[in-house]
């Protein structure tokens, strides 16, 4: 038996599409409402925006407060919150790491709970193009994790800079800042003992110069006859002149372009996490095991690669992720992973081992390759599964 | 492997098709399962479209190859005229649906997640989100989040999100599921103003009640295959009539019938009052008279004897074998 057209068919026929739909949604660019409503959907997340908050902000931001109160009721026990040195802690241990568990958290949760929460079908059923439904993913996400990191980061740099001590501390000698070499020069001349007897100096120090107190006061036999104020003073400009280059390299707070660049490598290193777990979770379709399975790998595998020297493996060494971003950190800035370091690397000033040596372009190319396979692997998934 | 080729040609206008869904040969596998096996389905425009079969007989599995939520193994379909694969994103754009038990973000309120779907359809779909509220009387919980909403009210936004793209076509799977007698009543006349607007509505369902008021002409499938589709009318046309006779010594009454030349073209068996009797489909008035005739003539007492309309319940049961199946 067959039907028959029925008697509302000419109504029906009157409504119908007359070619196909003009807001070409089978494009694979997602349009700006896609991106913006994914942005809503993930911003309304009160538990994971919560984290978020508290790991990028809440965290530097607490820990630098208790130094701010801590120095201005002690300002003698407590060194001043900001300068060179916090920063440098700050940022190239704490925000990068927790910056990209955050973002990996933020990307695991994007390319999975529409599925789990059972959202996918009704988008799938749009009739918008799969892949444009993954991609609107990548700049909404971003939206959320960058800016995050960003305020996160603007704090510490603001604290750093602003709160930094007023004056260098070499060798436990308060040194005004931006002498020139003359003013450097008269500044020891006026100070000659705490000179010839703290800073470093190698050359001949007369032993009958008096360095009074306790050790650290301890460079030089302390004997009762002390030579002619115009000998130790010339002695203290020398070692002045001598340590001059040295003085110039110590930074009171940050300086600008490092915070530039290791802001830009703190956002490169939550998108590389953002992009791996939005990949990963639309691939397996679930948000715990992939959070899990980037965190080991960026907290335990890759601080393991970096710290071990493999000789028949060192191009597979090379080809993970997390020791490409690291090869990518502003020099200034400790090495990223705290064990020790493999041989063959130049340690960079600061830095207590080195990683395998590898160029930036290589190390890009590592990243792009990683998110580009990630990416790829997350959309087909996407475009290829049962809704 | 699916081909398009479909009558439709592509690109070709939906409305020179003369079905709003065409199947032909559809099948899809689950491993050796056969969930759709090689479906051949019309579903004629503008009309309440019944999709019916027991648990398990492939409704949603079909509702789902036809919406590309998953593929199929064989056969052809076309959408509102385009055929499908193919032509999906333009068949979509003016199709809505309802696929098993509506699931939306949670922490998102009603007007949130059908935000969310507007933005993946045309521009015009963002102005639809209020009426489509207001029509399926969630417009005063429309702020509320979802985790709020009774499984009713989910799916009344289910029906919202459908009205979203201004559909031609709305293939709605057991959308009475969860909702007590007075939302089915009220989903029941949505989906009649919905028809009445010249839409589509393709209603696949296991409640034969629901389905015989709301529909005009239905499919029942069973394991996979259709096996009866048509105008309701028109199949219950087709059924046997059966025939309630109350009246003294049915067994004598039976013995009497089986003794005449009616005996060989009915079957009569005993019942609580009397007999039941099951005359052929079409079978005509005088038939129930000599009926009548030969029971009064030969001394039975005759109280009631009243012909019943096959329903689509009985009917169902008889087309899909399934009296006495075990669920």
């Amino acid at each position: 038996m067959t039907t028959r057209p029925a008697h509302g068919a000419d109504q029906a026929r009157q409504l119908a599409p007359t070619g196909h739909s003009r807001d070409r949604r089978g494009s694979p660019i997602p349009t700006a409402g896609m991106i913006a409503t994914r942005v809503m959907e993930l911003r309304k997340r009160r538990g994971l925006m919560i984290a978020l908050i508290v790991v990028n902000i809440g965290f530097p931001a607490v820990f630098l407060f208790i130094r701010l109160l801590a120095h201005a009721f002690a300002p003698y026990a407590n060194p001043p919150a900001g300068g060179d040195m916090i920063f440098v802690v700050l940022v190239a241990g704490f925000l990068p790491t927790f910056g990209f568990i955050v973002a990996t958290t933020v990307g695991c949760t994007a390319g999975s709970r529409d599925l789990t929460e059972g959202m996918f079908r009704h988008l799938v059923v749009t009739g918008r193009s799969r892949l444009a439904l993954y991609l609107a993913r990548i700049p909404a996400g971003l939206a959320i994790v960058v800016p995050m990191v960003a305020i996160g980061y603007t704090i510490v740099c603001a604290v750093c800079v602003f709160a930094a001590p007023t004056f260098i501390d070499d060798s436990n000698v308060n040194i005004p800042p931006g002498l020139s070499r003359a003013g450097f020069e008269n500044w020891a001349r006026d100070r000659a003992e705490p000179i010839i007897c703290l800073l470093p100096y190698n050359g001949h120090i007369p032993g009958n110069v008096a360095c009074p107190g306790p050790p650290p006061w301890s460079k030089s036999a302390v004997t009762p006859s002390q030579p002619a104020p115009a000998r130790l003073e010339a002695l203290a400009v020398k070692i002045a002149s001598q340590g001059y280059h040295g003085y110039t390299q110590i930074l009171r707070r940050p300086s600008i372009s490092l915070m530039i660049k290791a802001g830009l490598w703190i956002e490169l290193e939550a998108a590389v996490g953002f992009v791996l777990g939005l990949g990963l979770a639309s691939l397996m379709g679930q948000r715990l095991v992939p959070v899990i399975l980037l965190i080991v790998l960026q907290m335990i595998l890759t601080p393991i690669l970096s710290a071990v020297d493999i000789p028949h493996l060192q191009d597979l060494q090379r080809s993970f992720v997390g020791l490409a971003v690291a090869h990518l950190e502003p020099s200034g800035l400790p090495i990223a992973f705290g064990l020790p370091g493999v041989a063959g690397g130049l340690a960079r000033p600061g830095a207590a081992q080195s990683l395998l040596p590898e160029s930036a372009t290589q190390a890009l190319c590592v990243i792009i390759v990683w998110l580009s396979c990630w990416t790829i692997l997350g959309a087909w998934r996407m475009m290829t599964r049962d809704a | 492997m699916i081909t398009t080729a479909v009558p439709s040609t592509p690109g070709k206008p939906a409305a020179e098709s003369r079905w709003a869904v065409e199947t032909h040969g559809l099948t899809k596998r689950f491993g050796a399962n056969i969930a759709v096996n090689g479906v051949e389905l019309l579903v004629p425009w503008g009309s309440a479209f019944g999709y019916l079969g027991p648990n398990g007989a492939g409704k949603t599995t079909l509702i789902r190859v036809l919406l590309g939520l998953t593929r199929a193994d064989a056969g052809t379909m076309s959408l509102l005229g385009y055929p499908v694969p193919r032509h999906r994103d333009a068949a979509l754009a003016r199709v809505g649906a309802i696929v098993d038990e509506p699931r939306f973000h949670r922490h998102l309120t009603g007007r949130q997640n059908l935000r969310l779907l507007a933005a993946a359809r045309e521009p015009a779909a963002r102005d639809r989100i209020g009426p489509a509220l207001e029509r399926v009387g969630l417009a005063h919980r429309g702020d509320d989040r979802v985790s709020e909403y009774s499984m009713g009210m989910r799916q009344r936004l289910g029906v919202a999100a459908c009205l979203l793209g201004d559909p031609q076509l709305l293939l709605l799977d057991e959308p009475m599921n969860g909702l007590d007698p007075a939302g089915m009543a009220e989903m029941r006349d949505m989906i009649l103003s919905m028809v009445a607007e010249g839409r589509t509505v393709v209603l696949s369902s296991h409640l034969l009640d629901e389905v015989e008021r709301t529909c005009d002409a239905v499919a029942i499938v069973d394991r996979g295959s259709i096996v009866q589709q048509g105008p309701i009318s028109e199949l219950l046309a087709g059924a046997p009539i059966a025939l309630d006779v109350e009246c003294s010594e049915p067994g004598r009454a039976r013995a009497l019938l089986a003794g005449t030349t009616l005996g060989a073209r009915i079957k009569a068996v005993p019942s609580a009052l009397g007999l039941e009797i099951t005359l052929p489909a079409g079978t005509g008035r005088d038939v129930i008279a000599e009926i009548n005739r030969v029971l009064v003539e030969g001394g039975i007492s005759i109280y009631r004897l009243q012909p019943v309309q096959t329903s689509l319940e009985s009917w169902f049961l008889q087309v899909t074998s399934r009296v006495g199946d075990p669920e």
